[in-house]
């Protein structure tokens, strides 16, 4: 700080220079795994598709299209500034709830006993990816207006309302994995903003009861409690319950430490690993690359949490900083619960790993979320030298 | 930034979750990488068996007996099958194999998932095709070459062949058997099973995860088993069973016979009064639905044994066949509503009502003959009748008749070396119908009659007179003769000491001390025993045979003179400078391989009993019930025995063997029913040697005069089986034997009408140079000579004289 108001008017006049300078650390390592996954998805699914007599490439054409409009909203959201999203906020959260209602009716289209999809022509919209940007804006934009010191009861209660309606609504498609994001991104932003252990101690103890209470009355069924815990049960049937987990961790672990080179991956190419495109892409990193290609996917996901806790220390205001917050927790736990289901540490969930796996709405969504961390630091505080100006 | 603490703990938690997930990536990718790479490897590979075929089994002269098929099979691969798919394909099956699809969803779901399920053999060739065609609508199933067991002969040594199955859990502990195979489950098939199983090969495919065959890798071709020469000759095989299977009806004939004889030799005024009691004990057992707790496995009448029971009615219900001849078990599956007719001489009508109750304490309403009663499971009701077993919709009752002949048994042995020419007992069965797949009705019907077991080497009889070659032999070379008459009114103590010749007799009485030395046969002699009671010893032939000598003894079967020999062997058990020695028969009976499994190359083979004091004792101690609950071993036991009765118990196999011996000079073989085994291009790959057990040492004066007194039996004046062998032909001079009747029920209640009888005859040929030695067993059969050694004749003929030389089966004299 000293340093600072030492050398004011230079530092003042280089900010003025070029104000929106991009953060490179952060938009790099993004613009590699998005280029990674694409190789991956493609190295994936070309097998499948040849022997369905489909151009092998098509999957990979697919994902580029999304990722170029990914591209382009993440530079989108990145000059917008935080305060006009913030007056966006109730438009985001009740769009999205509408969404999270027209899912579950005849528009939605239900796959696998979940219904989760909403045909838009060729594509499809998945509405719990945008629900949780929406949470995300939502949340930060309540406990932003708390003010600081600690936080009252009331913020509490409200922001368990806001997280809980659409959690609601997703249990019914049912999306478990979305909900867990909802529960340890408001455990996150509510931390931040400043809860009391007690209010924490309280939110836990108040989930459980939730749980057990819902699987009381039969709303969890046995079966997905099944799934859950069989990747603690050694002897669980590795054909069925255990099966994809079973043949992603041989996947992972015969790629030892160099891989077997791209193409070469015979779990990937002879399609032992079921939705490997998809949930699975870590699968195609950790045999064709071995642990040097997932050191280095995860090194560059620790890059990008790591740039955006930056932006949020150096947030301009609470809102920003909760954002930030939200979206580094976002991907934290996305990145975690992900790999970590591919190497038996996690239950099958169904989380996609950002801006790897294929899917339209999950790159968007992921990539306007990194957008919207990627604005809070071009606006950050201080801006070297906007203090002095003050 | 008061709050910044905050975010750097989120930094800390979000960095140790990445911390964690490296930490696992290094064990998965580098610490455990070579178990995963080898699990990859596996997960790309898919082996597929080849079935070896089984080996082939011939007959001495090389003619199929047991050879194999090729075939197809359906299985299904569950390792293919999603689970959900299962109620789908299980719907589909059942329409296809003409199953329940409950029963095959159950099927498909306990076995394990990665298992092969036959689910049908032998397909033909439209079902073959038609799976072939609709593959897509039978995930997971394929057609796949199965050899197939044919026994070209059908059931021609079907006993000695033994026939295969699915393994059973004690199967498949040995380390090449899988669920999949077949086993040997008796007989050679089960033997050598091994030698005849062969080495299945391995077809080694890559596939993907949906197991689409990608490249094959390999192929292991298989390595059939070793082929089979059996010592049996099909000739002769085929000879034996038909007059087995002729013989068996024979003794039936003849029973039949005696029934009508007994009959109407008694007062018709007797026989009303009977008729009348019988009935109404009959309606009073009706009432009381007797006893549910008698041994199912060996059905009795309930009132067989009772004093008083008339033979007129219950023989009049017994059940027969539709030529009026005898059946030992007559077996009914009766469902509700469902009449029947029970056979027997005056049939009646069985109607099964009602079925009700649960498990254990079910009960029938059945109306027979017009009555209507009650019956629980395991009842026997009416006389006759037995139910073996309530289901919800049906009874299962038989009716049985212990006094008819319920099978023949028989053993061709060269006692050169101990080669079975042929073996096996009728009824028998076709061991192809194990391959086919026997419905439950058709197993029943055939072990009720135990028509899988080959009592040739499983039956254990009383050997009866065709032991005394033993005694024979004892007494031709240990030169203990009988005294030259009997006494009567001897006094004999029950327990171990006193017994002794009372002193009086003894300076009139003269030891015999050569083979030649005449005994004077009266028919019968008393004992007194030290307690004031006494028993009566009769000889067959009550008058008794008059003076004869050993040989003339063998050859009349003169019970006398060998149980003088026992008395002999008894009185001078402690005797110094005598026989000193009480086990001296026992001893000459183990030597000839009795009391012991002769280890023919087949399995559970029976190892028959020669008791002694000690047995009598371990018995005793045990409380068996097979011995007297009081008292010790006396001489009684020991007359008994060396007449092959009381406990004695010799397989057919054994007294074949036995025989053997005695004619050989005294070598005692290993019976085997296998020759040798060859490669498919015919190199011997093992020379099944031929083994001595024990050679005795028998003089060879006394084997002459064994050979030569075995041909009076069917030549000579006094010969037991000369009217048997009366129409013999040409060589009946060259064919020798002896016969035996072993009583199954002691101590008639009735003179002769209860006496129930197994018939023996060991046949010997030629004499002079033996090359054969016949055993025939009719179980329940009758006497020796009159049943048994008409059949054994016919088999002698057949060897000595040709398959044209055979005469009809005919009743022989009513001999021992």
């Amino acid at each position: 700080m000293a340093m600072r108001t030492d050398e004011p008017a230079r530092i003042t006049l280089l900010q003025r220079e070029r104000p929106l300078r991009p953060d490179l650390f952060l938009v790099i390592p993004y613009m590699m795994l998005s280029g990674l996954g694409l190789l991956m998805v493609y190295t994936a699914s070309a097998p499948r598709l040849e022997a369905l007599g489909i151009p092998p490439d098509r999957d990979l054409k697919r994902q580029a299209v999304f990722v170029v409009i990914g591209f382009i909203v993440f530079g989108v959201v990145s000059m917008i500034d935080m305060r006009t999203i913030r007056g966006w906020v109730p438009a985001i959260y009740g769009s999205s709830l509408v969404l999270l209602v027209l899912v579950l009716s005849p528009l939605g289209e239900k796959v696998k006993g979940a219904q989760r999809w909403i045909d838009i022509g060729p594509f499809q919209f998945q509405p719990a990816e945008l629900a949780k940007l929406a949470v995300v804006l939502g949340l930060a934009s309540l406990l932003a207006s708390a003010g600081s010191g600690p936080l009252r009861w009331d913020h509490v209660a409200r922001a368990i309302v806001l997280v809980a309606i659409p959690a609601g609504l997703i249990f019914l498609q049912p999306d478990l994995g979305t909900m867990l994001v909802f529960g340890f991104m408001a455990i996150v932003m509510l931390f931040t903003s400043g809860a009391t252990w007690r209010q924490l101690a309280f939110l836990s103890v108040s989930g459980v009861i939730g749980a057990v209470g819902l699987f009381q009355v039969g709303a969890i069924k046995e079966y997905q409690i099944t799934r859950l815990t069989a990747f603690l049960d050694p002897a669980a049937d590795l054909q069925g319950a255990r099966y994809n987990q079973y043949q992603s961790e041989i996947a992972i672990g015969s790629g030892g430490f160099t891989g077997k080179g791209l193409f070469n991956g015979s779990q990937t190419n002879l399609r032992f690993v079921p939705e490997q495109s998809a949930d699975f892409i870590f699968t195609a990193v950790g045999e064709q690359l071995g642990f040097i290609g997932s050191a280095l996917v995860l090194a560059l996901f620790g890059i990008i949490v790591w740039r955006i806790l930056v932006a949020a220390v150096n947030a301009k205001d609470r809102f920003g900083r909760l954002v930030a917050v939200g979206v580094a927790s976002l991907i934290a736990f996305h990145v975690f619960v992900n790999i970590g289901m591919t190497v038996r540490l996690m239950p099958v969930t169904g989380l996609p790993l950002p801006f790897m796996s294929a899917g339209g709405t999950v790159f968007i969504a992921m990539s306007a979320a990194l957008g919207l961390a990627h604005s809070v630091w071009l606006r950050r505080s201080p801006v070297p030298g906007e203090r002095a100006i003050e | 930034m008061k709050q910044s603490w905050r975010l750097g703990a989120i930094g800390l938690v979000f960095a140790g979750l990445f911390g964690v997930l490296l930490l696992q990536l290094w064990r998965v990718q580098v610490t455990e990488a070579a178990n995963y790479e080898a699990q990859a490897a596996q997960n790309q590979v898919r082996l597929v068996r080849t079935p070896a075929p089984r080996g082939d089994i011939v007959d001495v002269k090389g003619r199929l007996l047991a050879g194999t098929r090729p075939a197809l099979a359906a299985v299904v691969d569950l390792g293919l099958v999603p689970e959900a798919a299962i109620p789908d394909l299980a719907q589909k099956l059942s329409a296809f194999l003409g199953l329940p699809a409950s029963e095959i969803q159950q099927q498909l779901t306990e076995a394990g998932s990665a298992d092969q399920i036959v689910l049908r053999e032998d397909l033909d060739e439209r079902q073959a095709l038609f799976l072939v065609e609709h593959r897509e609508d039978f995930p997971g199933v394929a057609v796949i070459p199965q050899p197939v067991r044919s026994y070209p002969e059908g059931d021609l040594a079907a006993q000695v062949l033994g026939y295969i199955g699915r393994p059973n859990k004690e199967d498949l502990e040995r380390p090449d058997v899988k669920g999949t195979d077949f086993v040997g489950k008796a007989g050679v098939e089960d033997f050598y099973d091994e030698q005849l199983r062969g080495t299945e090969g391995l077809i080694k495919y890559q596939v993907d995860a949906r197991r689409d065959v990608l490249a094959s890798l390999g192929e292991i071709d298989p390595q059939p088993g070793s082929n089979v020469r059996l010592t049996i000759d099909a000739d002769v095989q085929r000879q034996l069973q038909d007059s087995l299977d002729r013989g068996l009806r024979f003794a039936r004939k003849l029973e039949m016979e005696e029934r009508a004889k007994a009959l109407a030799d008694r007062p018709a005024a007797q026989r009303l009064a009977e008729a009348a009691a019988e009935l109404a004990a009959e309606a009073e057992a009706a009432v009381a639905t007797a006893s549910a707790d008698e041994d199912a496995s060996d059905p009795q009448p309930p009132h067989e044994l009772d004093p008083g029971t008339v033979l007129g009615p219950v023989w009049d219900r017994l059940p027969i066949d539709s030529e009026g001849v005898c059946v030992p078990v007559e077996r009914h599956t009766v469902d509700i509503g469902e009449t029947v007719v029970l056979s027997g001489r005056n049939p009646r009508t069985f109607r099964l009502l009602a079925v009700d109750g649960e498990g254990a304490r079910r009960r029938a309403t059945v109306e027979v003959a017009g009555e209507v009663i009650e019956v629980g499971d395991r009842d026997s009701f009416a006389t006759n009748l037995r139910v073996v077993d309530l289901a919800p919709e049906r009874i299962i009752v038989t009716a049985t008749d212990k006094w008819c002949p319920v099978r023949t048994v028989g053993v061709v042995e060269d006692p050169r070396d101990g080669s079975i020419i042929a073996m096996g007992s009728q009824p028998t069965f076709d061991p192809s119908a194990f391959v086919d797949g026997l419905t439950s009705e058709e197993w029943e019907k055939l072990s009720s009659v135990a028509a899988f077991t080959n009592f040739a080497i499983q039956g254990q009889y009383a050997p009866a007179s065709t032991f005394k070659a033993v005694s024979y032999m004892l007494a031709i070379e240990e030169g203990i003769y009988p005294l030259d008459r009997p006494i009567d009114d001897r006094t004999l103590g029950s327990g171990t000491e006193g017994d002794s010749v009372a002193a009086g007799d003894e300076e009139e009485l003269k030891p015999l001390t050569s083979d030649l030395d005449k005994y004077n046969c009266t028919g019968s002699f008393r004992f007194r025993f030290n307690d004031g009671s006494s028993q009566v010893f009769r000889d067959w032939k009550r008058s008794g045979h008059g003076p004869l000598d050993l040989h003339e003894a063998l050859e009349a079967s003169c019970d006398l003179y060998f149980w003088e020999i026992a008395l002999r062997i008894w009185n001078e058990r402690d005797a110094e400078g005598g026989i000193g020695n009480e086990n001296l028969f026992q001893e000459w009976a183990r030597r000839f391989g009795f009391d012991q499994p002769t280890g023919i190359d087949l399995p559970f083979e029976a190892k028959g009993l020669i008791p002694d004091r000690e047995w009598f004792r371990q018995e005793q101690a045990k409380g068996s019930g097979r011995v007297r609950a009081d008292g010790t071993w006396v001489g009684g036991d020991l007359m008994n025995a060396v007449v092959g009765q009381g406990d004695v118990l010799v397989t057919p196999l054994q007294l074949a063997n036995a025989y053997s011996a005695m004619v050989n000079g005294g070598t005692l073989w290993r019976p085997r029913v296998v020759e040798e085994l060859y490669d498919q291009d015919g190199n011997v790959v093992d020379e099944r040697p031929r083994q001595v057990l024990g050679t005795i040492d028998l003089e060879p004066a006394s084997v002459e005069s064994f050979r030569r007194d075995l041909g009076l039996v069917t030549n000579g004046p006094i010969g037991t089986a000369r009217g048997a062998f009366a129409d013999f032909g040409p060589n009946v001079e060259k064919v020798g034997g002896k016969t035996g009747t072993g009583e199954v029920i002691k101590a008639p209640r009735a003179e002769h009408e209860f006496q129930v009888d197994n018939a023996w005859f060991v046949g010997v040929a030629p004499i002079d140079d033996p090359r054969y030695v016949v055993v025939v067993v009719v179980e329940r059969g009758g006497s020796g000579g009159k049943v048994a050694a008409p059949i054994a004749k016919q088999l002698l003929q057949f060897l000595m004289n040709g398959p044209d030389s055979i005469t009809p089966l005919a009743p022989g004299e009513d001999a021992d």
